[in-house]
């Protein structure tokens, strides 16, 4: 049974690693002394590499090799936008899709070697102008077929309704707004690294991921070796949101140019490089128009977006099938994707994938719906509260999302808000405040875990998923101790390895759902080999007792007469420790409920009144997610999310050049990520509502939540310090002068 | 990174015996070798700096004066610098991030490069770092750049907060090179860009700045320094302005005006002040007076907004110190 009593907050258990300087990252595995590959990009957005002349880089010191185009790494296979991240293989032709491209890959026995001989390498381009403008394309945007499994035009209409311009036809109200936003980029804090290690045939690959049996496996198909041979190593990865599950370019030149050398090669991309060798988030253009009946019920949702896709294809945001597809409850739905292809490197999953572009859109557009009718924002949601998701008809597993509307702008004081905006001054600031709902969908994947007891009197919980700075060895840690009734500091987690038990690691956030789940599995299966022993193994104390009468009980054998340690047992056998692997995978109730982590922002904004700089104040943030294992990463987890949506609301945006497809300000003084001084102070509360019809131990995902909805808050809140509304993202000072 | 020798200097004849075309002086570093690195800067010879006796903070008669190699963040909280010149060190604390301002020094901030983009990627075009070879930021992305003192071969913007605090005080810098020493008034260390914006300033080769002197100004105890950007901290000017402010009597006797972020170098406004002496500073005269700022402006595509922003961050700042 699930302890449905709220967890204690703990301390990460890799914290002392990591503030050490102890836990080592991809880039930090230097055991085999890797001589250092540097990647050569285009400087032109389109065409082809007529020449290049490396004589001079191949001369330098310390040069092994300098790869190109005309003296390539063999590599099989095909590119792949969900694997790899691109549909082509780096250097296995000499096309030039975008700026900013792999056109080489340089490799000595020093990082600075190979850096200073890639600037002596010549590149004669034939290059043609790139399609590189968002704005220009719209004109030509296409039609994706299917987004998220469902048509790119999507129409739910109440019966004898004809279309949804009918439906709005008849609205008493209607608002209708169209929002923009950037292409922006994950700058995970750790850049993109790999070290590549090859042995009597087996590679070893050291590479920040959140999926190591993803890489594994494009790995060994783009090496052609057995996918047994290929093991990835990332216990620690620095920060993922999405960019660190596509495999990238270096990790196979990495790879390919370690086997070529007979060296273990190290490709660490510098951050500027990480701006066009790894991925983005679209570029996106929503309309999202909304009617209404005088009381606020929703007669009609209309969202229409094109997002931004790339000619080396990648995966694109869908932002209406992702946020107006099921938020609110209304008579009528309409969405549409389209997709605007430019020769631009890859989008890939970033945080909150289409719900962090979608959330901006429709949430805003239903406080410039809120501020039509003259109702409160809180008011209108409540009144359009969706009960089942629309068109499935069926209910949600669990959804307390008026509470979080109720708990939060209770401990936010939303009731001090002025309706009215431009009405509360204090000095040179205007102060407002906004709000908006975050959803997200809950996932699970199958999943698999290894319960091991050691002989030291300890227990290992492993399995293949990863920890991007969320926590998960916590909360490996967490449920393996409460599944075995240890002490914490009994169970030793073990992730971030694609030889462990098979997990498909941290993506979706799904990693807990998926995982804990096995955990349980796991632990009842090593449980019941360790009775299985008990009573049947010679030299055992409780040899030959009934099966029935011995029990596991906090790490002990309790049997009628006498009780016996896990590690005495072992002890005893002469084991050095018993294991069993469990797993876990949804099952059925997916097609009866729907799955859905909600929660509601509450944010202060500061204006100034003369140089118009929007300053977040205060956030709070009310969480429904299930069971929460860990309070304390989790808190970590929404906190983070609500950051990343206040670089969205006012910070991020990667400048492409229309003219030439290069990212003007492909590095972080000039792309702007907020700094300390931009974060107030965020109040997260949980609810506490587990979801056993999820998954056993009731818990659902947060770690992508906190970012929906955020930006929106955030913009609310400037509309109604300001009377501004700015629906072209980052609202930054210029725009509220 | 181009291969390079080193040396340290222990004396300033020693410094000055190594300076000159192809070499580097090297000081807090933060922005040489990060140009280095990305080889806008290839110099063939680098002379660390850091053992010279250009030190101490001391104000005598004649003002204030800061040795060149005083880093950032000392001078920034020193008592002869934070009581009587808050502007200074407000300007100082604007700057950059902790981290650098332990390093930066003085005489290297006032020398730093500018933060265009083009400038710093080599693959674009730059008459600033290689001459004739055009300006990619006039038709490219120049939200940042600057509006006044522009020309046809450049619109980079002069990246230093400090520097325009001391143009407002009317400080001078002390100059030692091969030939002796010589006092120059900061604002004209600095060239406009004209045709040659390769040519930043009037150090001759292999000068130093030895030292930096404020004349004394009582009334910069009424000062301050407004930094205006997107993000709250770690980020170079939009707008910024250096102001100071005496009163008599409800009216301006003296004032100080200075913008960055606007300017190809520091910029001083004496048209500002000279519409605002022996006025009340009312708002409505603080606004018409910050009308003047930006007579002759030449915005780009993506920055005509600080035509606004630089007449409010001005208004903002005197306010701040009148009102």
């Amino acid at each position: 049974m699930p302890d449905t009593a709220p967890r204690t907050p703990v301390n990460r258990v890799d914290g002392r690693l990591k503030v050490t300087g102890g836990a080592r990252y991809a880039a930090d595995q230097l055991d085999d002394r890797p001589v250092h590959g540097y990647l050569l990009l285009s400087t032109v957005g389109r065409g082809s590499v007529r020449a290049m002349d490396v004589a001079a880089a191949e001369r330098s010191p310390g040069v092994l090799a300098v790869f190109t185009p005309a003296r390539p790494l063999r590599l099989l296979g095909r590119g792949n936008a969900f694997l790899i991240g691109h549909d082509w293989l780096p250097l296995q032709d000499a096309e030039v899709r975008y700026h900013g491209q792999v056109i080489g890959l340089v490799v000595a026995e020093t990082f600075e070697q190979a850096r200073d001989a890639a600037a002596l390498v010549g590149v004669e381009y034939a290059a043609r102008p790139p399609a590189a403008s968002f704005p220009d394309g719209i004109a030509r945007a296409t039609d994706p077929g299917r987004v998220n499994g469902e048509p790119s035009v999507l129409s739910l209409l109440a019966d004898g309704v004809g279309s949804i311009d009918e439906a709005l036809a008849t609205s008493a109200v209607t608002v209708s707004a169209t929002y923009t936003q950037p292409i922006k980029h994950h700058n995970a804090m750790e850049p993109h690294a790999t070290v590549a290690v090859w042995r009597d045939g087996d590679l070893t690959v050291y590479h920040g991921t959140q999926s190591a049996s993803l890489t594994a496996g494009a790995l060994a198909t783009a090496l052609g070796v057995e996918p047994a041979r290929v093991r990835v190593v990332s216990p620690h990865v620095g920060g993922g949101f999405g960019n660190k599950i596509p495999t990238w370019a270096h990790p196979l030149l990495a790879a390919a140019a370690a086997r070529e050398l007979g060296r273990p090669v190290k490709v660490v991309l510098t951050r500027e490089q990480t701006f066009t060798v790894t991925g983005h988030r679209s570029a996106v253009r929503q309309t999202v128009t909304l009617g209404a009946h005088r009381d606020g019920r929703l007669v009609a949702v209309r969202h229409e977006a094109y997002a931004s896709q790339s000619s080396s294809g990648g995966t694109f945001e869908a932002s209406p099938h992702t946020t107006s597809r099921y938020l609110y409850r209304s008579e009528n739905i309409h969405l549409s994707q389209r997709i605007v292809t430019l020769d631009v490197p890859p989008p890939t999953w970033m945080r909150a994938p289409g719900q962090e572009s979608g959330s901006f859109g429709l949430e805003t557009a239903l406080d410039e719906l809120a501020a039509e009718l003259g109702v409160d924002p809180v008011t209108l949601r409540m009144t359009n509260y969706a009960t089942v998701y629309a068109g499935r008809g069926v209910p949600w597993s669990s959804k307390h999302l008026d509470e979080c509307y109720r708990v939060g702008a209770r401990r936010f004081g939303w009731s001090r808000r002025e309706a009215a905006p431009r009405r509360v001054t204090d000095g040179e600031w205007l102060v407002g405040m906004g709000m908006a709902t975050a959803a997200y969908p809950a996932e699970r994947f199958a999943a698999s875990v290894r319960v091991r007891f050691a002989a030291d009197g300890r227990a290992t919980v492993s399995s293949a998923t990863a920890d991007l700075g969320t926590g998960m060895w916590t909360v490996l840690a967490v449920l393996g101790a409460e599944a075995l009734g240890l002490p914490l500091d009994r169970v030793r987690p073990e992730l971030g390895d694609s030889t462990l038990a098979p997990n498909i690691g941290a993506f979706g956030s799904g990693a807990t759902a998926s995982t804990g789940p096995a955990v349980t599995a796991a632990a009842e299966a090593a449980k019941a080999e360790l009775l299985r022993l008990a009573v049947t193994h010679e030299r055992s104390p409780l040899y030959g007792a009934d099966p029935a009468a011995v029990r596991y009980d906090g790490g002990r054998l309790v049997g009628p007469e006498r009780r016996i340690g896990f590690a005495e047992l072992l002890g005893a056998l002469g084991l050095a420790g018993v294991e069993a692997t469990g797993s876990a995978a949804p099952g059925p109730e997916a097609g009866r409920y729907a799955f859905t982590s909600f929660g509601a922002h509450f944010c202060e904004v500061r204006v100034n009144r003369f140089t118009g700089e929007p300053r977040v104040t205060r956030m709070t943030t009310v969480v429904d997610g299930g069971a929460i294992v860990n309070p304390k990463t989790a808190r970590g987890q929404i906190v983070g999310g609500v950051i990343f949506g206040l670089g969205q609301a006012l910070l991020e945006g990667s400048h492409v050049e229309p003219e030439t497809g290069r990212i003007a300000n492909a590095n972080l003084a000039d792309y702007l990520l907020p700094v300390n001084a931009d974060v107030p102070p965020v109040d997260v509360h949980f609810l506490d509502f587990p979801d056993t019809l999820f998954n056993p131990m009731g818990a659902r995902g947060i770690g992508e939540l906190g970012t929906v909805g955020a930006a929106a808050a955030i913009g609310n809140a400037i509309y109604n310090a300001t009377g501004r509304r700015v629906r072209d993202l980052p609202i930054t000072l210029d725009k509220l002068l | 990174m181009r291969a390079f020798d080193f040396a340290v200097a222990r004396t300033v004849p020693e410094a000055l015996a190594r300076g000159g075309a192809g070499t580097a002086y090297l000081a807090g570093g933060t922005t040489l070798v990060d140009l280095m690195k990305l080889e806008v800067l290839t110099p063939r010879h680098v002379v660390d700096i850091n053992h010279l006796p250009l030190r101490g903070v001391h104000a005598d008669r004649d003002g204030l004066h800061v040795g060149a190699l005083e880093r950032m963040s000392d001078v920034a909280d020193h008592p002869l610098v934070a009581h009587p010149y808050p502007v200074i060190s407000q300007a100082l604390r604007a700057s950059a991030s902790p981290q650098l301002r332990n390093m930066a020094s003085i005489g290297g901030n006032l020398l730093q490069r500018t933060r265009c983009g083009y400038y710093r990627d080599t693959a674009t075009a730059c008459n600033r770092r290689t001459p004739g070879s055009g300006c990619a930021a006039i038709g490219g992305e120049n939200r940042g750049h600057a509006i006044l003192g522009t020309s046809d071969a450049c619109v980079a913007a002069h990246p230093s907060d400090l520097a325009v605090a001391l143009v407002a005080l009317d400080a001078s810098v002390l100059l030692t090179g091969r030939a002796g020493t010589r006092e120059l008034r900061l604002a004209d260390l600095y060239r406009l860009p004209g045709e040659t914006p390769h040519l930043e300033h009037d150090l001759r080769p292999g000068e130093l700045i030895a030292r930096v002197t404020v004349p004394p100004l009582d009334w910069a105890r009424r000062s301050a320094y407004l930094k205006v950007r997107d993000r709250t901290s770690y980020e170079f000017a939009l707008a910024s302005a250096a102001v100071a402010v005496s009163l008599r009597g409800g009216l301006v006797r003296d004032v100080r005006v200075a913008v960055g972020g606007v300017g190809t170098r520091p910029w001083r406004l004496p048209a500002v002040e000279e519409a605002l002496r022996g006025r009340a500073p009312r708002p409505e005269v603080v606004e018409a007076a910050a009308e003047r700022a930006v007579a002759g402006a030449r915005p780009l595509a993506h920055n005509a907004f600080k035509l606004t922003l630089l007449r409010r961050t001005i208004t903002r700042a005197l306010l701040s110190l009148t009102e």
